[in-house]
Order: C-alpha cells, then structure tokens, then sequence
C-alpha cells in the first residue's frame, strides 16, 4: 500500500498565524467536555482536518505553555467566507480545567494551522475509528469526505466518498460528545461504552471488523484515540490489509517544530526507527510506519498540578 | 508611541566582541530549530541572531520522551541534544540559515575538548557562520566531563577553540555551579569574545501517584519565567567581574524583562521558552525597543548597559 504514502513529509507552519482571539462560546457537550468557538478568520481560511491549532489562556504564565487541539470544525460566515474555529476538548488537566470556565469574550493566544492533516486519499469507505476524546479531528474530515464543506484555502477537492462510518468508543456513554453531528453531516455512527452504559459493551476497534467485512465498498481506516487502542486498530487493520493512518497525541510545548519534544518512533522503509516530531511531521503518520509505545497510558495523563 | 516617531533614532546595533550584530535581540538554541521552522511566522530579517540548535559532531538520537514537562512559570525539558550531527547540519540547515540577514551562531556541544576543537575548525571552513557559541552547559548529555562546571577546563575549551579557528567565540555557561564568576573568568582567560548566561537549570518534576519521574530521562533544565531572577542574579555577578560583553538568557517574555538585562548589564539577549509559548515574541520585542531605549534617554543600546547603581 506503499501508493498511499502522503502523510509523512515535513509540514512547517509556513501558513500560521499567531492571533489574540475572544471566546464565543464556551459550552459543556458530555461530562468534562467541552466546545469553544472564537473568530479567528486567518487561521479558519487556511486549516484542513487533522490539523490542530496551539492554544493558550492570554496573558498568564501559569499554565505557561499552550496546548495542541485538533481543528473540530469551521464555521462560515453568512456569506459561506471561513470565520471561526470550534475545538471541542476533555478536560484533563489545569488548563483545560480553566479553559472550561471562560466566559464569552475572554481572550486566548491561539497559532495554527499546524501539523500535516489527513491527506485527502480518495476513498470509498472511510472507516473512522475513535477513542476517548478522539473523535475530534475526524468530523470535519468526514464532512470533507460527504462534500459537505470543503475545507482549507484554495479549498481541498476529495473525491466523495461513498460512505463514512464512525466507531467511536468511550468509558461511558455520559462521554459520548457531538454523535449527532455526525450524524447530520451523514455518517453512519456505532458506539462502544466500556461499561456498556451505550452501544456495543467492549472495546471500540471490536467494532470494525463488522463494518469493514460487510461494506460493499473498498475500506480505509483513519484513527485518533488513546495509543493502545491506535496500536490495536493498525494491528487489525494490517491483518485485514486496510490502509490506515492515525493521528498521534504527544504532549508539546511549541507545535512549530522548534523544541523535539513531542517525537514519536517512526519507521523508514529499512524498517528502522527514529524520532520524529509530531507537530510537523505528523500527527498523522501511516499506521504501518508507527512503533507505538507500550505504556502509555503512564504518559499520557497529565500531572495534576 | 509608534517606533517612527520616536524623536531621537536610537541605534540598535551592538558588538560583542569581534561579532557585531544589527540588534541585540536574538532567539537561543534549542528554542528556534533551525529557523526555517518559524519563517512562517516571524520576520527573521529583523533579528539581531540567530542561534541554531546545538549540534554534536555525530548524530544523536536525543533522549527518550516525555522529553519536557511544564512546571509553575516554567518548564523542564530533556531533549538531549537531537540532532544529526555537523555534516548534515552543514549541508542542510546552514545553508538557509546562512541566507539570512542576522548572523548565524552556531552552537556546538563536544564530547571532548578535541571534539570542540575540530567542530570549530570545520565551522571555520564552511561560508555562513558568523560566530560559535561553545555549548559547555547543557545538563541533558552525560559521559565525558562538564566543561562548564570546572574553570580549567572551561579556559582550556575556550582557549583551544580560539587557536583552532578565526570566528568569533562565545560561551554558554551553566548556572547550576556554586561560583560562576570563577567560570566566567576562565573563559574570558581563554579569550571569548562574550558570553551567554545562562544555560538552564538542573530540576526533577515528580509523578507521586506513581512514584515516578515524570521525564523520560529522570533529571532536566528549567527554563521559562521561573529562572528569570537567576539569569539576572549571574548577569549582574559577572558584568562586574570580567570585562568581555554578556548575552542574558533566562525567561524573557518581554520588553521589560530585556530592559533589566541591559541594564544589569548583558549587552545583547537570546530569547528561549517564550518562543515556544509566544512565537512572534522576538518582533514584538524588536517593535518596542527604540522606545524603551529612549525612555532612558539612550541614543544606542550600550548608553544603558550595565548602568544600574545601588540605592
């Protein structure tokens, strides 16, 4: 599948800007999720799905560093112009704890677009596969992929697609956040819960081998969740020789490329590893292409300072 | 204010040593990548230097992630050198570096105080690099001797690099040493042409719930507004205790944090973390400078250097 090998070429923020924006809106969408809208015209026009922006709460240097979140979505103006951003996020930790708690009007340092997105690889059926907070990068993809809005400037072309499907697991369902946008934009959505509270109970990559072995198209997978359950769907992915890329999750600091912290294990054609930086050569890798790492559930969370 | 309005044009340009730069606002290693990073974002024509990320003679992988944490005002980070080494560094990254405007200091990091050596006598033959600063301080590699640590050693570095080639040297020392004035000194005996204080400061961030260092390689430098009082602190101490120029780093955020610098007595200022947490920093800096300049009524840079007085 060496053909669809787009995703892993250095992508400097030659197109960022860096803007002082004012909340929107600022709402809770499931239990410790939330979904904040601000103008920032810039940085709408010119982002694409799987992009992020880096953010920060304005004039504070504690928390100091800003924190890197998936574009959700793209808002137009009236007359169809780009206009705002929405990012919906999980708090997890003293920024986002105090992210939750602005009101409309105060203010946020925010740059982007950052990161090299999902590669409009044509498609007949997207597989979404998502974990956690995962889900967030995928709506605008899947809306990009049903021609429901285009995205970036000059906007992307992708070939339609003729169908996308989201399995999208969570603890419970009291986390499930944003399925009926899903749904509007005309994916097909199946839920897994760990406790079984919504959906399927177990596990969410047990849910794509159904979709894929009863689609009557060619399938391809894109994932975004929690690094386990990334590894587990590349493994199943590689044994049902479906192309599938992920969008990794590594904590950083700048989001431009300038302080190698956020490096994951990435393999060359020799099969070798080397540390590349997810901010700029990623997030999204090829799936085949990642050494994921074996605990992460150890790095992942946050200290709770 | 606008900046043309200001009434007296203040000059910006400063020397240090045989290195002259069009301002003293520069942007540190390890906090710029290789600057092409940031073309996007920042106007690198306006910066007084540029200071590419450390480079070691061989490739190094760097350290094992998490590689920074964020700390109160701060951060940690263990990065560990990443890099691919002086050839690569030579045929990919300089040439871009070299065609821009501010000048390219080159920092370099050797394992010996040979490596140094023949590190700076293949900078000295390649076009584009204006002046070497002798990473001697990074607390993230281990093996081999801290050079920053111990003043014979520092002066024997300093001293072999100035024979080895013609550029410009500069020091970048640690603060993480009892008395650094005796450090400073060393390498002023070796013949630096200035110095860059400060590195950063060794710290430890700890996971209690599961009894575990939160970096992957245990130990890491602090940077960030946290060190800022400790960069200061050391500027001050050695302004009055050598006689060659001083570069200040250690958390500045912004015009104001520059001013202090000057004014304890750094000639110039390299601009770390808030790169990182601010990008355009280093112009809106720039933008501010004439006007802070000429509050003190100060028609170039060196009218405020080191003119702080006691009560």
């Amino acid at each position: 599948m060496t053909e669809h090998h787009h995703c892993t070429c250095t992508s400097y923020a030659d197109r960022a800007r860096q803007e002082t924006v004012a909340v929107e809106e600022n709402v809770q969408v499931a239990r410790d999720t939330y979904r904040v809208r601000f103008a920032c015209e810039q940085i709408a026009e010119g982002i694409v799905p799987g992009q992020f922006v880096m953010m920060r709460l304005a004039g504070v240097n504690d928390p100091l560093l800003g924190r890197p979140l998936a574009m959700y979505n793209v808002v137009p103006d009236e007359n169809g112009r780009p206009q705002q951003l929405e990012i919906v996020y999980r708090v997890v930790g003293k920024m986002t704890r105090r992210l939750s708690v602005l009101e409309p009007g105060a203010l946020l340092e925010v740059w982007g677009p950052l990161g090299n997105g999902f590669p409009p690889t044509e498609t007949e059926h997207l597989v979404m596969v998502a974990g956690g907070i995962g889900q967030t990068p995928l709506l605008s993809l899947a809306k990009e992929y049903l021609h429901r809005q285009t995205y970036g400037s000059p906007p992307r072309q992708v070939r339609q697609a003729k169908k996308v499907t989201l399995c999208y697991g969570t603890g419970g369902g009291e986390y499930l956040a944003c399925v009926e946008d899903f749904q509007r934009a005309g994916v097909e959505v199946r839920i897994s819960t760990d406790d079984g509270s919504a959906g399927h109970r177990g596990l969410v990559t047990e849910l794509i081998r159904p979709v894929v072995e009863s689609s009557d198209h060619p399938c391809r997978i894109v994932c975004c969740g929690p690094e386990p359950m990334m590894a587990a769907t590349a493994q199943l992915a590689g044994k049902l020789g479906l192309h599938c890329q992920v969008s990794l999750e590594r904590s950083m600091a700048c989001g431009l490329g300038i302080c190698f912290s956020c490096v994951a294990k990435i393999r060359d054609e020799s099969g070798r590893w080397d540390y590349r930086r997810t901010c700029v050569e990623g997030p999204v890798f090829e799936a085949e292409d990642v050494e994921f790492q074996q605990h992460f559930s150890q790095l992942k969370q946050r200290p709770k300072v | 204010m606008n900046p043309t309005e200001t009434p007296h044009p203040v000059r910006l340009d400063v020397q240090l040593g045989r290195l002259r730069l069009a301002n003293p606002i520069a942007v540190a290693s390890g906090t710029f990548g290789y600057a092409r990073e940031m073309a996007g974002l920042v106007d690198l024509a306006r910066l007084g230097a540029i200071l590419p990320k450390t480079i070691t003679q061989e490739p190094r992988p760097g350290n094992p992630p998490p590689r920074t944490v964020e700390t109160a005002c701060g951060m940690l980070n263990s990065i560990g050198l990443d890099n691919d080494g002086i050839e690569a560094f030579i045929a990919e990254k300089l040439p871009y570096l070299a065609s821009l405007a501010p000048a390219t200091i080159v920092s370099i990091a050797g394992r010996t105080q040979d490596e140094f050596t023949r590190m700076a006598a293949r900078m000295d033959a390649v076009p584009g690099v204006d002046a070497l600063e002798l990473n001697v301080s990074c607390p993230n590699v281990t093996g081999g001797v801290d050079f920053g640590t111990d003043p014979d050693s520092c002066r024997r570095v300093v001293a072999g690099v100035r024979d080895a080639c013609s550029l410009p040297v500069l020091a970048k020392l640690t603060p993480n040493v009892t008395n650094v004035v005796a450090i400073a000194q060393a390498a002023e005996q070796g013949g630096a042409d200035a110095l860059s204080l400060v590195n950063t400061c060794l710290g430890m961030a700890v996971d209690w719930r599961r009894r575990r260092p939160i970096l992957g390689n245990v130990l890491g430098g602090l940077s960030g507004p946290a060190i800022k009082p400790i960069a200061i602190r050391i500027v001050y101490q050695v302004a009055a205790a050598v006689d060659i120029p001083l570069m200040g780093i250690g958390g500045i955020a912004n015009i104001n944090d520059v001013m202090e610098f000057l004014v304890a007595g750094a000639t110039a200022v390299q601009i770390g973390t808030a790169n990182f947490y601010n990008p355009t920093v280093s112009v809106k800096i720039l933008d501010a400078l004439p006007d802070a300049l000429a509050r003190l009524g100060a028609t170039c840079v060196a009218d405020v250097v080191g003119t702080i007085t006691k009560q």
